[in-house]
């Protein structure tokens, strides 16, 4: 049964007229984000982790940190590869089994925040070229669905990666070995944030919440980086933006993200 | 799994283990009721280093429809672990192990379940290991059934988890990690309290008839203490804003 | 045979022994009678129950609820009643009993997402329960605000004889139209009146088991109680 998906015809009509009156259903005006809470550590015996709180939704991040083969085209650099998935816990609606579409576009996006904004330098996560390499993994879980998961994964991605320790490794009879109770510092270069707009009839809004991600009718998830460079674009939803509406979102989301970086670059003050 | 050789010591000179404890203690365990939004009832559970949150829904529609029964409710079970639980990274897709462990937790709370009342239902039970140290079918198995009373499924009883072993040639309670790979015998056990039945139990290891007696006397003895925690989530969510009596 | 004060319980644990009727939540074993949910135990009469304090809603004959269309056939709509079994609305409770699906079309009456207060004919488990919105106050709901609170907290939401919901109601000048299963619609003219029962409204869920909620509401709505 599908019910779960269909939106109540007297809530979005609600919604529509709060927005003509400048308001949203849940109080929040127009660029305001939900309550955000970020911990970071929560996973100890991972190499990284965080918990984010974005209203009622709520992402696990862990970061593995393990030699790998590298890429046979990328000899020369560590490797980095990020996932998400929603887990059966998260909504009644969620399913396991192979991911749906939705769910490996959440991936992907996930991933191309993290890998464009060109987050760590991975030239410096080389054991031996071509032989051996450092294998970063940050694989989110969406716990709770209340909307908006593509920047809930930002955010614990970004948050886990940043306050991430890495062994340090030294090769022995061409073989990684690692040596116990001594760190390299992240070769961090950047913090990405997404920052994901609805286009809810004439009006744009930020952070969506489950209600609104229901009805609206096209998104958008702009990811900027430290400089408020933009450094990863997604449009979803099968309605459209106009010329006007994309620049508007452009600087929402660089405005926006940097208050958002702040609170991620505090959720992990004293770890590295 | 055990008898392998390592540097770390199992029990010492005065009875102590490699974390501290007693041959007959368990680790710290903490329970909190009703930790998800979305999910019908929902536990998080802290076993020592396992880190374990289960979320129920249910009960409710099947599909597809053919997996359901006229005459009762389903219960369904997934034992999931998170790729970031374990020391070397795991792959998200369901393992073998995952996949027996699902099923032999199903198994231990299919006896305290009473689903007869809904009739083409399920009751879905979703365990995620965030973090794992040993033993975690047995907290996933206790966390469940504080899940399940979240969710108000009508149950005989709870079903409380635990494990007994063999390290060092000596019978312990609750095995964790290092004892599990270093050790010589684990076994996992669910206990229904009131009812006294076992409802869960495995064997990995070698142990003389007398051991046998001797862990599963120790091991029902721990999964009542579990109880104890179990107890005191529940009434913590349900009964402590107000007064015991109306 | 003495009534018992009520007593917190949780799945499991023992309530009585001796000769008691075993009535809701509970299950007999010889002649000891355990709880099966979270809830409070009450014992009167001679029978043993457990009012649950969590826990859906599950449909009974003649139970006022809130449904919302979720699809339809050519016959009837399907409802979604909050609940695991979802409700069936014949075509011929609205259409009457000329009723042709080649003339007459579903979707000009009710439509997806529609929502409606509705009664329920018959709850037989072997097939969806039957659903009428023939009678007075029910129907299509075209305005208000939807509120959904646990169905175990909807008798307190009511109180003994309506008096907590004829409270709110008088505190706000609200209208209200509460469902057995838990959802809950809310109109005022007044903006603040309609802030006001929500929160009231949520304060009875959050705080059902609580001794002096009555109390906790009248200062809310700041009446003065005799």
């Amino acid at each position: 049964m599908t019910n779960s998906k269909i939106i109540d015809q007297l809530k979005k009509t609600q919604i529509l007229e709060l927005l003509k009156e400048g308001k949203r259903i849940d109080g929040r005006i127009f660029d305001e984000v939900r309550e955000l809470t970020i911990d970071v550590g929560v996973i100890p015996k991972a190499e990284g982790s965080a918990r984010v709180r974005l209203g009622d939704t709520e992402v696990v991040s862990g970061v593995k940190v393990q030699p790998e083969r590298p890429f046979p085209d990328t000899g020369d650099q560590g490797m980095l590869i990020c996932t998400a998935e929603i887990l059966p816990i998260a909504h009644p609606s969620a399913e396991t089994g192979p991911p749906q579409p939705p769910v490996v576009e959440l991936a992907r996006v996930t991933d191309r925040g993290i890998r464009e904004s060109k987050m760590l330098d991975m030239k410096q996560l080389v054991l031996e070229k071509d032989k051996s390499v450092i294998g970063i993994f940050c694989d989110n879980a969406v716990t709770d669905h209340d909307g908006n998961l593509f920047d809930a994964c930002s955010y614990a991605a970004t948050a886990a990666i940043n306050s991430c320790k890495i062994p340090k490794y030294e090769m022995k009879d061409d073989a990684p070995v690692k040596i116990e109770n001594e760190f390299i510092t992240p070769p961090l270069t950047t913090l990405p944030v997404s920052v994901t707009m609805a286009k809810i009839g004439d009006y744009i809004v930020v952070d969506p919440n489950l209600d609104e991600w229901s009805i609206m009718d096209a998104r958008i998830t702009i990811t900027t980086n430290s400089d408020g460079n933009v450094v990863a674009l997604q449009k979803g939803g099968s309605g459209g933006f106009t010329q006007d509406d994309l620049i508007k979102c452009a600087e929402i989301s660089v405005r926006v993200g940097s208050k958002i970086r702040d609170i991620i670059k505090q959720s992990s003050s004293g770890v590295n | 799994m055990g008898g392998r050789d390592t540097d770390i010591v199992l029990l010492d000179a005065n009875g102590i283990r490699s974390d501290g404890r007693k041959v007959n203690e368990t680790r710290k365990v903490s329970i909190k009721a009703g930790v998800l939004k979305n999910a019908n009832g929902s536990a998080y559970i802290e076993f020592g280093e396992n880190k374990i949150l289960v979320g129920v829904y249910g009960p409710r529609d099947v599909h597809p429809k053919h997996l359901s029964d006229t005459d009762t409710g389903i219960l369904r079970c997934r034992y999931h672990m998170a790729p970031f639980s374990v020391g070397e990274r795991k792959n998200p897709a369901p393992s073998r192990r995952e996949i027996e462990i699902s099923k032999v937790i199903k198994e231990a709370l299919e006896p305290a379940v009473m689903l007869k009342q809904f009739p083409r239902t399920a009751v879905d039970v979703y365990m995620e290991v965030l973090q794992a140290d040993g033993g975690t079918r047995c907290a996933a198995l206790t966390g469940a059934s504080v899940a399940l009373a979240d969710a108000g499924i009508p149950m005989r009883d709870l079903v409380a988890g635990c494990a007994a072993g063999k390290a060092a040639d000596t019978v312990i309670l609750d095995v964790n990690n290092e004892e599990d790979q270093a050790g010589q015998a684990d076994l996992p056990i669910g206990y229904m309290p009131n009812l006294e039945k076992i409802t869960l139990l495995q064997l990995d290891g070698v142990l003389t008839p007398d051991e046998y007696k001797k862990c599963i006397e120790i091991g029902i003895d721990g999964c009542k203490q579990v109880y104890e925690i179990q107890k005191k989530a529940l009434q913590e969510k349900y009964f402590s804003n107000g007064e015991n009596k109306q | 045979m003495t009534n018992d004060k009520k007593r917190h319980v949780i799945p499991g644990e023992l309530i009585v022994s001796g000769p008691y009727r075993a009535e809701q939540n509970t299950v007999m074993e010889g002649d000891k009678i355990f709880a099966t949910i979270v809830g409070l135990s009450d014992v009167h009469d001679g029978s043993v129950r457990v009012i649950p304090l969590t826990g859906g809603y599950y449909p009974k004959d003649d139970d006022l609820v809130i449904g919302k269309i979720v699809s339809h056939s050519a016959m009837s709509w399907e409802v979604n009643i909050n609940s695991c079994y979802a409700g069936m609305l014949p075509a011929t409770d609205v259409f009457g009993r000329d009723f042709s699906s080649h003339s007459d079309d579903l979707t000009a009456k009710l439509g997806n997402g529609d929502l409606i207060v509705t009664r329920i004919v018959n709850a037989d488990k072997t097939r969806d329960p039957l659903l009428t919105i023939s009678g007075r106050e029910l129907g299509k709901i075209d305005s208000g605000e939807l509120v959904n609170i646990s169905p175990s907290k909807v008798a307190r939401l009511i109180g003994k004889r309506g008096s907590m919901i004829q409270t709110i109601e008088s505190g706000t000048h609200a209208q209200i139209t509460i469902g057995q299963n838990g959802l809950v619609v809310v109109s005022c003219e007044d903006s603040d009146g309609l802030l006001k029962a929500i929160k009231a409204i949520e304060l009875v869920e959050e705080k059902a088991h609580v001794a002096n909620l009555t109390d906790q509401i009248n200062d809310m709505l700041e009446i003065k109680s005799d």
